[in-house]
């Protein structure tokens, strides 16, 4: 049988403070008007529970922008793997977040197999917390149905009148609501209140979109020719942001630092994007995608097309950062319905 | 390993990125185990004719520096145009906004005609260089690498990528949601956007992305009401001389 527990709102605080000493703990916190960060807290009067997603997603703790993965030492023809990772609880992760690490799993746990990833994967605890209303205008995780909990954390938060209702899915989520003896078993009232929070989310949360979750792979696979690409080409000024803040973006350069002895050196993994200039230049100077649409056709493509064949899901989660984020004012929604439209 | 010459000068600037090599601390003491530094104003007085590598700041803006330039040319197996104004020109560049015979009065008044002065340069566009490290002043971090491929005797190239893509791996609020105009769209990473870090736009001094998208940049300009003019200036500010041929690096 599933499992819920209860947690009293004035006993937060006290959870998180409890959660802190047995592990580091992330979670959102408020850096600007409008911009959050999952950052390092030990209190839970740091953490911003109605937030927008944060200016990066939780995949930095997953894959972080900078990765020490080798070290070397020229004289003695050595190469030393490096293990970088730490044991880190993230708190208040969303469900289009949760959605973004279960695609980001199925990557790098995929043939070849990225042994860093899997590992530093494991050491993570992940504890969901659900939007019971729109974060804001740009969001479209209902047509990508990732605005209701689809698994892929160990504990799962939902804010009631006066309590957090919390689903238990692993053992990991079991041994804290062990150690922190601070939850109650879910009576009757609590799981109606939730069932009655589920069948409200249903009112506020409508298809963003002007196409069907399943027919969205077709509009794509159509696209290849669209004035729409052209229109967006012309306005993307190739900032990156849209791939960086992506959750489900995990390209990346790989790049060796000598040391100033010119003997000893590391091999670094750093984010890399399709949106840089330099990302599809190869020898000589010559690059596959020089064209801005090309570019973002690109980056579309990676979300609502290419994956489906090989993952069976959508890689966009709706989670809406692109937009917010975009330099050129490109919107995620306006350019698959431009594109739908122009099908239809 | 032998150590390498190294000679440092300056043309027209301010001596800043140099102020910068003296403030580097700890890891200059490792740098100079690597090189020998036989010339440097900044920290030491005596003048060497023989030298591996040149490490040039300042642009070029009169003609006795191009014949000065042309000279260490000649003599460095390693040239290196330090900081923005060697490199791209810099800020000396806003010369080259005005009428050279007016600008000179303005400056020199009744002496003008004592002070030779052409259109500012930045180095590249009188001699061939071999290393860009721009940056109003230079971030020491790329300086490093910059040297570390010199000693190597590979390739550095400038990131060509926007300012914006180190300032969102930083995960800074983005000026414009304070709204503040910010050259960073435009502008060349490689300073591991120092200056937002640390809560400051950025000027736009590492020189313009190679390919910048003009009507995204309206666009942008529309969005938050910047004027036209504002990004004009702010490019200038650092920018003017690549009309006089493009920011090399390398590539
Ligand atoms: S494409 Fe945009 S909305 Fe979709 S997951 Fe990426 S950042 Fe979020
Ligand atoms: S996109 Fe949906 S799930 Fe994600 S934060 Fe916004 S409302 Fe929540
Ligand atoms: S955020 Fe916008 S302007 Fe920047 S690369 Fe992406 S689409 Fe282009
Ligand atoms: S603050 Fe400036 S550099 Fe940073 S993302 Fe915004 S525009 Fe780009
Ligand atoms: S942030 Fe901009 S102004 Fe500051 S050092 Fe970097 S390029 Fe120069």
């Amino acid at each position: 049988m599933e499992k819920y527990v209860v947690l009293k709102k004035k006993d937060f605080n006290d959870f998180i403070a409890k959660l802190a000493l047995m592990q580091t703990v992330v979670a959102p916190v408020k850096k600007g008007k409008k911009s959050f960060a999952f950052q390092e807290v030990t209190t839970g009067k740091e953490i911003a529970l109605q937030y927008i997603p944060t200016i990066l997603p939780p995949k930095k703790y997953f894959m972080p922008q900078q990765e020490t993965i080798m070290k070397f030492n020229k004289a003695k023809f050595e190469w030393t793997p490096v293990l970088e990772y730490n044991e880190i609880t993230i708190f208040g992760v969303h469900t289009c977040d949760l959605a973004g690490i279960q695609c980001l799993n199925m990557v790098f746990t995929n043939k070849p197999k990225d042994i860093n990833y899997i590992v530093r994967k494991d050491k993570i605890t992940i504890i969901g917390f659900e939007c019971n209303a729109y974060c804001d205008e740009f969001a479209s995780c209902a047509a990508m149905d990732n605005h209701i909990p689809n698994g892929g954390y160990d504990l799962f938060f939902t804010e009631l009148n006066d309590s957090f209702i919390i689903h238990v899915n692993t053992l990991m989520g079991e041994k804290i609501i062990e150690e922190i003896s601070l939850f109650s078993k879910a009576n009757d009232d609590n799981l109606k209140e939730l069932e009655e929070l589920r069948t409200k989310k249903r009112e506020i949360f409508k298809n963003e979109l002007n196409t069907k979750h399943s027919d969205l792979k077709a509009v794509f696979e159509n696209s290849f020719n669209s004035k729409v690409w052209k229109d967006i080409g012309a306005k993307c000024v190739a900032c990156g942001n849209c791939t960086n803040v992506c959750p489900t973006c995990y390209c990346f350069d790989i790049k060796d630092e000598m040391n100033l002895d010119f003997n000893t050196g590391s091999r670094i993994r750093v984010w890399d994007s399709c949106q840089n200039e330099d990302f599809a230049k190869v020898a000589g100077g010559e690059s596959f995608r020089e064209e801005r649409a090309n570019r973002q056709k690109h980056r579309y493509m990676r979300k609502f097309n290419y994956p489906v064949d090989k993952f069976s899901r959508y890689f966009c989660t709706g989670c809406g950062r692109c937009t917010r984020t975009c330099m050129a004012q490109i919107k995620l929604k306006e350019t698959v319905n431009a594109l739908a439209e122009e099908k239809k | 390993m032998k150590k390498v010459k190294v000679a440092f000068f300056d043309f027209t600037c301010c001596e800043g990125c140099q102020l910068q090599v003296a403030n580097m601390g700890e890891t200059l003491l490792d740098v100079l185990d690597l090189i020998d530094v036989v010339e440097f104003r900044e920290v030491m007085s005596e003048k060497s004719s023989t030298y591996d590598v040149a490490i040039v700041e300042g642009s070029i803006t009169t003609h006795h520096a191009i014949e000065r330039i042309k000279k260490i040319r000649k003599t460095a197996k390693v040239l290196i145009a330090f900081g923005s104004c060697a490199a791209i020109g810099g800020i000396n560049g806003m010369k080259n906004n005005f009428d050279l015979t007016d600008i000179r009065e303005y400056v020199y008044q009744k002496d003008a005609k004592h002070f030779d002065t052409i259109p500012t340069r930045a180095v590249h566009q009188v001699v061939p260089v071999d290393y860009f490290v721009p940056g109003c002043p230079v971030y020491i971090p790329e300086f490093v690498k910059v040297l570390k491929s010199a000693l190597m005797g590979i390739a550095y190239n400038v990131p060509d990528n926007a300012v914006c893509v180190e300032c969102k791996l930083n995960e800074n609020e983005c000026m414009y949601d304070k709204g503040i105009a910010c050259m960073g769209p435009v502008t060349r990473a490689g300073c591991n956007s120092w200056c937002i870090n640390n809560g400051n736009i950025c000027y736009g001094c590492r020189g313009i992305v190679s390919n910048p998208a003009e009507k995204g940049q309206k666009d942008i300009m529309e969005k938050y009401n910047i004027s036209l003019e504002w990004i004009e200036n702010k490019i200038n500010m650092y920018n003017k001389p690549r009309e006089l041929g493009e920011l090399k690096t390398n590539e």
